[in-house]
């Protein structure tokens, strides 16, 4: 699980809402892939990306300062945009937990892939 | 459409034709625009005709196509109305000796381009040994030798190293008889004497003869071509000939006629012996890839965008999305464990792992913000075990929910799953009077769309506010019917208008709003 994906993710246990944003993240398995850097994919994501709970999953994984901010003039800033790519799309979360942060509840992830289905108890449906 | 046109269109540019599943070709039509830079553009009886200069591997990135062939004759068809075995075979030796000069031309183009392709790629796709024409369709594309040797004409001499016997010889068997046999038999002997003598330069084509139609009543077994400079030979082979006769050079043409409206004959060498339709990049198929393709070609898929596949299976349909819009983040759920990994593997296989994530997610309850996706794609799962009603509704509820507005949903639907979902009023013609409101199939609160409220009663207005409507602001653009085979299936797709929305509209919209009654 890449931490972009961890940034779109948040606990839908019933009653919790938008308090259930963001999922607290811990890895017991970490990989860190190469993967080819393409400024203007990176670019576009950048908008998309809920910089506080991005700041505390790479503080979680140790992966060092992440802006508060994107930068004014981000999309022509190769060292910003290199250091978001790396951060957003470089390292995956092979083993660990996604914790909501309302309820407790703890959603696994395992092979990269988070687990995410609710007993029927706990969906709001 | 003239008649008798030789294999080359104007200055010399290829004529090609590709075979599409049915309800695709406009798809196919579209892509070869834009791909190709295609010209003359036709579609005739589950064919799409056109001419580019593109080459050999532009064409074999079409996705929305079965199989592609270079065009060599396409004329009128054989007058089959007194279906004579002899007086069809006269026929086809004359639309061969009459004209032997574009199949000669088409042999030539054949090979160079071939030998282009050959010289650009890596070998690895098969262009290899034309004679294995049945092909398990999910087989992986792997040749160990690349057949495409630039022969000139006296190479031909070197013999294949590998002649495989012709399997289909099983399949075709059943529709000899002994009578026709014997004629050909004698025919045949004659030809391989003069092979054997005849040093120089020979094509010898095995043809396998499909025919439709009324043509078809009377043969449906191969056809055997020979043409040099001296003659231009038809027969029907046997198999327990094939062995003696040493090819020299083997090319697989298929003779088809046109049924109904058709009228048209067409004839053409076979480019690639597996389907297009089947991937090198994809190891386990889940859904047919022209079909994924094709979905994902409506869902206005832009570079940066989130789009999401909320039953993603072996992964499909993503895979086909990301290999044409790379400069996008895919995301795939799915419940199933199996599934996963298999779309895992496909993934991995693919080398798209940079751009596609898998979650474990159920449609029904997405653990993602409102309105944060640009795209929804899915193949909705027909079967028993997806009931009508309750569960379509909440699956594109949810949808619905995730999509920004202005996203689009491309989905797969069943017969089934397209009338329920129109009679839940997705529509956006809201042309229901009041008070008549098609029942639900499962009896429950029904809905009408709400976006175009001027067009409603004030009755039927207060009484959508009242009640949430399910997908009220999804707006149906466009519908296609396509065959997945032994069934047929929908393409629809939507778009989320910017309609007066019943729930909260911050990110992360608080569910329980949805669910006030």
């Amino acid at each position: 699980m890449k931490l972009l994906t961890h940034n779109l993710l948040t606990s839908h246990v019933r009653g919790v809402g938008p308090r259930g944003f963001p999922l607290r993240l811990q890895a017991t398995e970490v990989r860190i892939n190469p993967v080819e850097f393409n400024p203007d994919f990176v670019a576009r994501m950048i908008p998309k990306v809920e910089w506080a709970a991005l700041r505390e999953a790479a503080n979680t994984l140790q992966l060092g300062e992440v802006p508060t901010e994107p930068v004014e003039g981000y999309e022509r800033d190769e060292a910003f945009l290199r250091k978001m790519h790396h951060v957003l799309l470089e390292v995956d979360v092979l083993e660990g937990t996604l914790q909501c942060p309302e309820s407790g509840r703890l959603f696994p992830i395992s092979r990269g892939i988070p687990n995410m289905l609710l007993n029927d108890d706990e969906t709001e449906s | 459409m003239e008649p008798g046109d030789a294999g080359l269109g104007t200055k010399g540019a290829p004529r090609f034709f590709c075979t599409a599943g049915r309800g695709l070709e406009p798809f196919l039509m579209r892509e070869v625009r834009e791909r190709l830079a295609a010209t003359q553009v036709e579609y005739m009886s589950g064919k799409v005709f056109f001419i580019t200069c593109s080459n050999l591997s532009m064409i074999k990135n079409l996705k929305s196509a079965e199989r592609v062939f270079l065009l060599i004759k396409k004329q009128f068809p054989l007058t089959a109305s007194s279906p004579s075995k002899g007086k069809i075979l006269h026929e086809m030796r004359r639309l061969i000796s009459d004209d032997p000069g574009s199949w000669l031309n088409a042999i030539s183009l054949w090979k160079s381009l071939l030998e282009n392709d050959a010289q650009k790629e890596k070998l690895s796709q098969s262009i290899s040994n034309p004679l294995k024409r049945k092909v398990d369709e999910n087989e992986i594309v792997i040749s160990k030798k690349l057949k495409v040797e630039v022969q000139k004409n006296e190479e031909i001499q070197q013999a294949f190293p590998q002649v495989k016997q012709v399997e289909e010889s099983a399949l075709e068997q059943g529709d000899s008889n002994a009578g026709r046999e014997n004629l050909q038999e004698k025919e045949l002997e004659d030809e391989v004497e003069e092979a054997a003598d005849a040093p120089s330069p020979a094509f010898t084509f095995r043809v396998s003869c499909r025919c439709s139609g009324t043509v078809a009543k009377v043969f449906t077994a191969q056809i055997f071509i020979h043409l040099n400079d001296v003659y231009s030979v038809l027969g029907i082979p046997l198999f327990s000939l094939e062995n003696r006769i040493a090819m020299r050079q083997r090319m697989e043409c298929e003779v088809m006629q046109g049924t109904l409206l058709g009228k048209i004959c067409a004839i053409f060498p076979v480019k690639t012996r597996v389907p297009l339709a089947s991937r090198t990049y994809i190891q386990m198929a889940g859904l047919r890839s022209t079909i994924a393709w094709a979905m994902a070609s409506l869902a206005e898929i832009k570079a940066g965008a989130l789009v999401l596949d909320p039953m993603c299976g072996l992964g499909t349909i993503l895979l086909e999305a990301a290999k044409e819009w790379p400069n996008v983040y895919y995301v795939g759920t799915d419940v199933s464990d199996s599934q996963l990994l298999g779309a895992q593997g496909n993934v991995k296989a693919a080398n798209l792992q940079d751009r596609i994530e898998l979650l474990k997610v159920s449609v029904v309850d997405l653990p993602l913000p409102s309105e944060c996706v640009d795209s929804i794609i899915s193949d909705i799962p027909f079967g028993k075990k997806f009931k009508l009603g309750k569960d379509i509704t909440s699956i594109l509820q949810e949808m619905e929910r995730v999509l920004r507005v202005g996203g689009t949903i491309v989905l797969l639907l069943s017969e089934d799953h397209r009338r329920c979902l129109q009679d839940c009023g997705e529509s956006s013609v809201p042309q229901i009077p009041p008070g008549n409101h098609p029942a639900d199939p499962e009896g429950k609160e029904n809905t009408i769309p709400s976006e175009t409220e001027s067009s409603l009663g004030e009755a039927s207005k207060q009484e959508c506010l009242d009640k949430m409507p399910p997908f009220g602001s999804l707006v149906s653009v466009e519908c296609y019917k396509v065959s997945l085979g032994k069934t047929d299936a929908f393409i629809c797709k939507y778009k989320k208008s910017q309609a007066a929305r019943c729930y909260l509209p911050e990110p992360h919209c608080v569910q329980s709003s949805l669910l006030a009654s």
